[in-house]
């Protein structure tokens, strides 16, 4: 039996009276690539938030790696291997580019060298440097976060998330707000990520979630409703309705 | 290999923050022989500027790296200087051992107030640490086993090394000059060590650090317990200044006072506390030759330096330059400044909201 990266049984989440998300199940095995789509408040963030431990559940349990973390912080899941993005930027807005990679390469390791002036861990920043080219903000580090275009900003969130090296990467729609060329190259560089790295990926766009994905959950007003490959969710007419208005065709 | 930092300045941009430095200390050190009556000026004017600033940079160090106003730094410089009181008054220790025990007195008050306070941030973090105040005030008042209530702990005589005697103002003048600079040269340490930008990650976006595994409390205790040892630093030079120690150390109006430095100064800059300090304590020295109104004309200046400085004295080379960089581009409106020193007293006040 494969290796389980992540497992979610029968999740819920309301707040007040408001139920966000209903009896959520689904597992993610390692090196696995799963897309979740669905309209607005259908609660594919809701889901994201109480994987990574922000938002704590209201019922179920998550697992991590075999590893029961439901009552865990978000820091803990982040030190088991989890690293998200966030949909509206957090970044750190006073800060340059090049910097907020430094912070977030710390985040794993408690190595010492605290006390170090910041500059002189020159080891940790050719790292930073490796990971803005691989993002392709090369050039961009000096950059304040505030100069940076919202596409940057995006690329930059990608980048600290990967200086975590984790085992299970979540990205929260990644691609909102890109050009067609910002696509077109995030969706390579999600492909080209290692083969180990399992990807929880939420989306809105069609073309990025089916082609990075080879599994597909659908949710639907807090509820999951369909799972499937990409060419069964294309295919499929519910989703159709409640998704894409009938316009599914040109998405592939 | 991609670029990393922003090139190095060059011009004036690169001298003239070390030009200002060397000259304030210049100054710092030639004042003694500047002044008519250094009987007056060095302990009222010189030894008092410090300390305020020391205690007054300790709260900006915690807004400006760590995104929190605190209102118990003078409460914190109060338990160090009622620790050296108790010692040398009550128990008759010498010097040393009492600031030694004053430092560490003064730095648990610190971390202690922290674990109470870290979990909250903003306006929480403010009235917390300003109850925190109040209670010990009203203590230290009452106390009277303790603290000898109201008239204080008396006297807190200065020392005399041998090589150095304190109770020389002049050599007591440089003894305080020395400690200021050492604090500011650690506050600036700890500023750009990787302990320093990994704290201005927290006070950005504390869930972002979470997200990426760190202990954003203990980073926040962290921080506010080295605020602390250096507000404690400030406390003892307090004590030996005052020769006593009093409820009115710790009282609101204290607290109020280090709260104008270090808007007056710039809450976004370590060094211009001491610009502040010395601005309140030429008005409480010089202002009652003027007017009866001593508070009054305070906080009318206060008021000045907030309509037309807002990020305070420090801020003004700042806004100069955008000045200029104005009339150079006179149809572009768009300041390019770096806006760090304004924002993060914006930050600590209007982001209200519990993380």
């Amino acid at each position: 039996m494969p290796e389980l990266a992540l497992r979610v049984d029968d999740v819920s989440k309301h707040f007040g009276g408001l139920k966000a998300m209903r009896h959520v199940s689904l597992t993610l095995e390692a090196g696995e690539r799963i897309s979740v789509i669905g309209t607005n408040g259908a609660g594919k963030s809701t889901l994201f938030n109480c994987i990574a431990g922000t938002f704590p559940v209201s019922s179920g349990t998550i697992e991590l790696f075999g590893e029961n973390v439901t009552r865990t912080s978000a820091a803990q899941r982040a030190r088991r291997g989890l690293a998200r993005t966030f949909q509206t930027s957090r970044l750190f807005e006073q800060l340059t580019a090049a910097e907020n990679v430094f912070i977030a390469l710390g985040g794993n390791e408690f190595r010492g060298g605290l006390l170090r002036h910041f500059r002189r861990d020159t080891a940790r920043w050719d790292r930073v440097a490796r990971l803005l080219d691989r993002v392709g903000l090369d050039g961009r580090g000096p950059q304040p976060v505030a100069d940076l275009s919202h596409g940057e900003q995006r690329q930059l969130e990608l980048a600290m998330a990967l200086a975590l090296e984790p085992k299970l990467l979540m990205l929260d729609e990644p691609a909102a707000g890109f050009s067609p060329a910002e696509r077109a190259s995030l969706v390579t560089l999600l492909r080209e990520l290692p083969q180990e790295i399992s990807l929880l990926l939420i989306e809105h766009d069609m073309d990025i979630a089916l082609a990075v994905a080879s599994r597909v959950i659908v949710m639907h007003d807090g509820e999951k409703i369909l799972e499937g490959t990409p060419d069964e969710i294309r295919a499929s007419e519910r989703v159709r309705e409640i998704y894409l208005g009938g316009s599914i065709d040109h998405a592939a | 290999m991609s670029e990393l930092f922003a090139p190095k300045r060059t011009g004036v941009a690169r001298w003239l923050p070390w030009a200002l430095g060397g000259a304030v200390i210049l100054v710092a050190v030639l004042f003694p022989f500047l002044v008519d009556r250094p009987r007056f000026w060095l302990p009222n004017i010189g030894v008092r500027t410090i300390w305020l600033g020391i205690i007054a940079m300790s709260l900006v160090f915690l807004n400006r790296y760590v995104g929190l106003l605190s209102l118990a730094q003078v409460t914190v410089a109060g338990v160090s200087a009622y620790g050296v009181g108790v010692m040398m008054v009550t128990f008759e220790q010498p010097f040393v051992l009492a600031a030694l025990v004053g430092l560490v007195a003064g730095t648990l008050a610190g971390f202690l107030i922290a674990l109470i306070a870290a979990r909250t941030k903003a306006i929480y973090f403010l009235m917390i640490t300003l109850a925190i105040g109040q209670v010990f005030y009203s203590w230290a008042s009452q106390a009277i086993e303790v603290t000898n209530a109201r008239r204080g702990l008396a006297p807190v005589l200065k020392p005399d090394f041998g090589f150095l005697n304190l109770n020389d103002i002049t050599s007591f003048y440089y003894f305080v000059l020395v400690i200021g600079i050492l604090c500011y040269v650690l506050c600036r340490y700890a500023a750009s060590s990787t302990f320093g930008l990994t704290l201005q990650g927290v006070r950005d976006s504390p869930d972002r650090m979470r997200a990426l595994g760190y202990n954003v409390n203990a980073y926040r205790i962290a921080a506010t317990t080295f605020a602390a040892f250096i507000a404690s630093v400030g406390g003892i030079v307090l004590v030996l200044d005052r020769a006593q120690v009093d409820p009115d150390v710790v009282s609101l109006g204290s607290t109020l006072d280090v709260l104008v430095v270090a808007v007056i100064g710039g809450v976004g800059s370590l060094g211009g506390v001491f610009a502040g300090a010395l601005v309140l304590t030429l008005l409480s020295n010089f202002a009652q030759n003027l007017t009866d109104r001593y508070m009054t004309l305070t906080g009318l200046v206060f008021i000045i330096v907030l309509l037309f400085a807002p990020a305070g004295l420090a801020g003004i080379g700042k806004q100069v330059k955008g000045l200029i960089a104005r009339r150079r581009t006179p149809r572009h409106d768009a300041p390019q400044q770096d806006p760090s020193a304004d924002q993060s007293a914006e930050h600590a006040i209007t982001e209200g909201k519990q993380q």
